[in-house]
């Protein structure tokens, strides 16, 4: 124990804390997980009055060890593939009763752009009040890091190696946000780890708003990407600077904000961090090839996106995360 | 604690009962590291303490910490050649940040507030010691002596303190008004100045070590060196410190014609600056150094750089690596000089050699030749400790080798030459002084690894302009008026927040945001810093984020295997 803290127990510090955490320690994420912190900052925004519907996955495997959990607000696991037919009817239910409790889906990518996504097309398309938060991790990982349809191009995984003929996934990722879209619903985004406050700001406009919100959370994944738990955030960061995962917002499924990259870098500084890309690295024409092709497609992104700033601006890319003395960025 | 059963629910975060911190290899610790702005001062500063406080708002407590070092802010933020700056960290990512705007002003803002120096009375048997100079090196001792509780006596051959702060530096760049009032409250605090006592004439060192153990020798450098170029001296040559001297006391000048000075220190430059201001039609400054640049020139002119800068936007003329090889005469008059190149070279080991460069002489016409090549110890009165001299030859805590309970700093050492340099000697010699008095262990050199650029996490800074103090353009200048004013309150604290705090917490609350595994956790009530974080090992799983985005490199892994 720390001298500065000596006679506080911990149990006692955690929940002293000045913010509310609906997500405790002592869960079981790999060390350096950006889902549990994802997961947390979300239930910072949200406040205690809340119920959580978690897919299977990560998430739910690691803060529900039993006979305990990590949640300190009302959480409910059911299936793959139903969590937003759950929140929807948990949704119905509190409107029934007239409360205001706040409904939010919790789930990976495999449960969001693969097996869940008839329910969550459901629940959007019938505009339940809820906020639906997918922590991307671009693959299966709970069951070993197997590929899905969100799993970057070029990207290795277990069941997309790099091969004789492929250079890990032949496929491209789903561009789930134009799915999204087309259900018109009021809110959308996309967010990642790497800026805490862009972040949270969205988790509380999608909880305000009257209606389906939905969003995307760019989580790395030590285990899977295969980078250094300490290098997440900025993995994460880079992600967002190389123009590779675009931070956006849409309202009605139009694209009404985006956070500016100020100094574009480029997508080599955010692959060579992680094994699932090092095979690109390699002296042969098909790495070149598919390295260059994956620097198109974030090119592509910047463009289609608009992405690239004129002017510095306190909330792009370089700004949103500045910090200043006594911790006033972050609250 | 809740049970769980079947269908039921679990209590409040019941994980905590898990100490993932067994999975721990490595662990956080808070570990503070000193910036390169502190360990750049020659003073002792540490500029990111009483930054930190000034961005916090807290000016007077910045103020206590400035002065734990140096008594004289006011003074330094306006003549130190600030080679904090140089250090700064923030000069590799934007601009520097400017240490000797807020120095000043933090200094200037408690002679107006009337801020009590942090020092107590010593104590009724509290052990006493002679410091024989009130220059910068001198006071500084004697301020220090006097916060370690030791009753500081102070003698000086002038009738007031300063040393060459009062009888050389030109009002220009330190006004009067600041520096008698920096100093009285210096003194007022409580040393007991002793004025028009010169050592070796009113005083015998003899007798002043019969009355005291310990002695702080501070007399500068009053003599000027010798010159002469090829063995021809002018009949009445007169010496650059001695004019500037007597300029600062009589406020005028007579002067007439076109002036070759030779040197690249300080005086050369006062004084060339001085003339011009008095009327001279031409100032030539002609020196075997380099102009400054914007990079570090290793034989660069000792003066400050920002001096020269000003001198020549005045119109002063410098000749770079010049010397003068012979006077050209006519009788008695001085008709013009002889230059030629010439630079300091490596003598293959044996120290630095002045070559003179055949065949690039040029002439030069000047009615008067001035040299101001620097100065050494008048040792009337100093014979038996200065021993071969020119110099008083101390050890890093003002030490002198032969002579127990003899101590020596500032200019009469040498090298420094410098005031925030004698500023830093007089504080070293004061600890040493009170291990000798005190018979406690003496103080021991330490080297010190500031922490570097690329330890700190620039994603979390952004860019922004240095504060630029507003300043008199080359017309409007005279030799009585202060060229450059102070920055606005206003200005100190957005250049404070500009600190990027190297190596030490600034509670930018990012390892408490960013700890996937909740395990920064913060404790209630504690000052904006370093105590407010604690690591909760029971489940710190040794990520290492926290370390890899804390801004101020402020957290390092340490291994646990
Ligand atoms: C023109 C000029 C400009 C300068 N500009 C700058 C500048 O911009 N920035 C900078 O950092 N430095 C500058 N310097 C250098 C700086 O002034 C000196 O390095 C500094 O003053 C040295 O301090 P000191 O206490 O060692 O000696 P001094 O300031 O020389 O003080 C010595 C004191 O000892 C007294 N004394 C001498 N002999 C005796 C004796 N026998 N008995 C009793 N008292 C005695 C003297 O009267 C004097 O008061 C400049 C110097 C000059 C000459
Ligand atoms: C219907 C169904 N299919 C497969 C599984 C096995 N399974 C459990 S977790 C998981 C992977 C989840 O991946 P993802 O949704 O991306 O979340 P992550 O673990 O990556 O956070 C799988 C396939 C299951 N539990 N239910
Ligand atoms: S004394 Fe000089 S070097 Fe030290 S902090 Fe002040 S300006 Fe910087
Ligand atoms: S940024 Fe601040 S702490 Fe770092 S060197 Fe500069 S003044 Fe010192
Ligand atoms: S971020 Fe958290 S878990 Fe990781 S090393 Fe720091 S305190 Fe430990
Ligand atoms: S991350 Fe910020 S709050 Fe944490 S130790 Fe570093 S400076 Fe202090």
């Amino acid at each position: 124990m720390e001298p500065k803290r000596e006679g506080i127990s911990v149990a006692a510090l955690h929940h002293q804390q000045p913010a509310f955490r609906g997500l405790d320690a002592g869960h079981m994420a790999c060390p350096g997980c950006g889902q549990a912190l994802g997961a947390r900052l979300v239930t910072e925004a949200i406040g205690p009055d809340a119920i959580i519907a978690n897919a299977t996955g990560c998430l739910e495997v690691f803060t529900s060890m039993w006979p305990r959990s990590s949640w300190r607000v009302p959480w409910i696991h059911s299936l793959f593939e139903n969590a937003p037919a759950v929140a929807s009817g948990i949704e119905a239910a509190l409107k029934a009763q007239g409360r205001q409790t706040k409904v939010v889906v919790m789930g990976g990518d495999g449960g969001t752009f693969d097996i869940g996504l008839q329910s969550l097309s459901g629940m959007l398309e019938r505009n339940h009040n809820v906020l639906y938060v997918c922590f991307d991790n671009e693959a299966y990982m709970n069951t070993g890091v197997q590929r899905s349809s969100s799993t970057p191009h070029a990207a290795m995984t277990t069941t997309s190696p790099r091969g004789e003929t492929r250079m890990g996934k032949r496929h491209l990722k789903k561009d789930l946000l134009a799915i999204i879209g087309a259900h018109r619903i009021p809110y959308a985004a996309t967010a990642t780890v790497a800026y805490p406050s862009d972040l949270r700001a969205k988790v509380r406009r999608g909880i305000e708003i009257e209606g389906a919100a939905f969003l995307l959370v760019h989580s790395p994944c030590p285990l899977g990407w295969g980078h250094d738990g300490a290098d997440s955030i900025e993995v994460a960061r880079l992600a967002v600077q190389t123009g590779f995962f675009p931070i956006v917002e849409m309202e009605r499924g139009v694209v009404a904000g985006v956070m500016k990259i100020r100094e574009v870098r480029p997508v080599a500084d955010y692959l060579r961090l992680q094994d699932r890309f090092q095979h690109l690295f390699e002296d042969s024409r098909e790495a070149r090839e598919e390295l260059q092709h994956l620097q198109e497609l974030a090119d592509h992104n910047i463009e289609v996106y608009g992405l690239r700033a004129d002017e510095p601006h306190p909330r792009d890319s370089e700004g949103a995360d500045t910090v200043r003395r006594g911790g006033m960025r972050w609250s | 604690m809740t049970t769980m059963t079947r269908g039921g629910f679990a209590s409040a975060a019941s994980s905590l009962e898990f100490n993932t911190g067994g999975w721990r290899l490595a662990r956080p610790e808070h570990r503070g590291r000193h910036a390169p702005c502190e360990t750049s001062c020659p003073a002792g500063e540490n500029p990111r303490a009483y930054l930190g406080a000034a961005a916090d708002g807290d000016l007077r407590a910045a103020w206590e910490k400035l002065v734990e070092a140096n008594p004289l802010p006011a003074i330094t933020g306006r003549v130190c050649h600030h080679p904090c700056e140089t250090g700064c960290n923030r000069g590799q990512y934007d601009e520097p940040i400017a240490i000797h705007s807020i120095e000043r002003f933090l200094g200037d803002r408690a002679i107006e507030a009337g801020w009590d120096y942090p020092v107590g009375a010593p104590g009724g048997d509290a052990p006493a010691a002679a410091i024989v100079g009130a220059g910068p090196a001198g006071l500084s001792a004697a301020y220090h002596l006097l916060k370690r509780g030791i009753k500081p006596v102070l003698f000086d051959a002038q009738p007031a303190a300063g040393g060459l702060l009062r009888s050389a530096l030109p009002p220009y760049r330190l006004p009067r008004t600041i520096l008698d009032r920096e100093i009285e409250r210096v003194i007022a605090a409580g040393i007991d100045f002793r004025p028009d006592k010169r050592i070796g004439r009113d005083i015998s060192i003899e007798e002043l070590r019969a009355d005291y153990r310990a002695v702080f020798l501070a007399p500068g450098a009053e003599r000027p060196r010798r010159w002469s170029a090829d063995g021809a001296e002018p009949a009445r040559m007169r010496y650059g410190l001695d004019l500037l001297k007597s300029w600062t006391s009589v406020g005028d000048l007579p002067v007439k014609g076109k002036i070759a000075i030779v040197g690249g220190g300080n005086t050369a430059i006062d004084l060339a600056r001085v003339l011009k201001f008095a009327g001279a039609t031409e100032v030539h400054v002609i020196t075997f150094q380099a102009l400054p640049g914007a990079a570090a020139v290793p034989d660069a002119m000792s003066a400050v750089a920002r001096e020269i800068r000003q001198a020549v936007e005045e119109g002063v003329i410098i000749h770079d690596h010049r010397g003068i090889r012979r006077l050209i005469m006519r009788g008695e008059k001085l008709e013009a000089v002889e230059m030629v190149h010439m630079r300091e070279m490596d003598d293959s080991g044996r120290g630095r050699r002045l070559v003179a460069f055949e065949g690039t002489e040029t002439i030069l016409k000047a009615d008067e030749v001035i040299p101001a090549i620097g100065q050494e110890v008048n040792s009337a009165g100093f014979e038996s400790v200065i021993g071969r001299g020119p110099f008083f030859h101390a050890d890093r805590f003002g030490r002198l080798a032969d002579h127990a309970g003899i101590f020596a700093g500032g200019d009469a050492c040498g090298a420094a030459g410098t005031v925030s340099g004698a500023i830093g000697d007089g504080r070293r010699a004061a600890r040493a002084i009170e291990a000798y008095l005190r018979g406690t262990a003496p103080p021991e050199q330490a080297v010190i690894e500031p922490i570097a650029y690329r330890h700190l996490n620039l994603s979390y800074f952004d860019h922004a302009p240095r504060a630029a103090a507003p300043i008199l353009s080359a017309s409007e200048r005279s030799a009585g008026n202060e060229i450059e004013s102070s920055i606005s309150q206003a200005g100190v604290h957005a250049e404070a927040e500009r600190c990027f705090s190297c190596g030490e917490c600034m509670a930018c609350d990012n390892c408490w945001t960013l700890c996937p595994d909740n395990s920064v956790l913060k404790l209630a009530g504690a000052p904006p810093g370093r105590d407010r974080y604690v690591f909760d090992y029971e489940h710190c799983k040794g990520c290492g984020i926290c370390a890899h985005e804390c801004p101020a490199g402020f957290i390092m892994m340490i291994d646990e295997n």
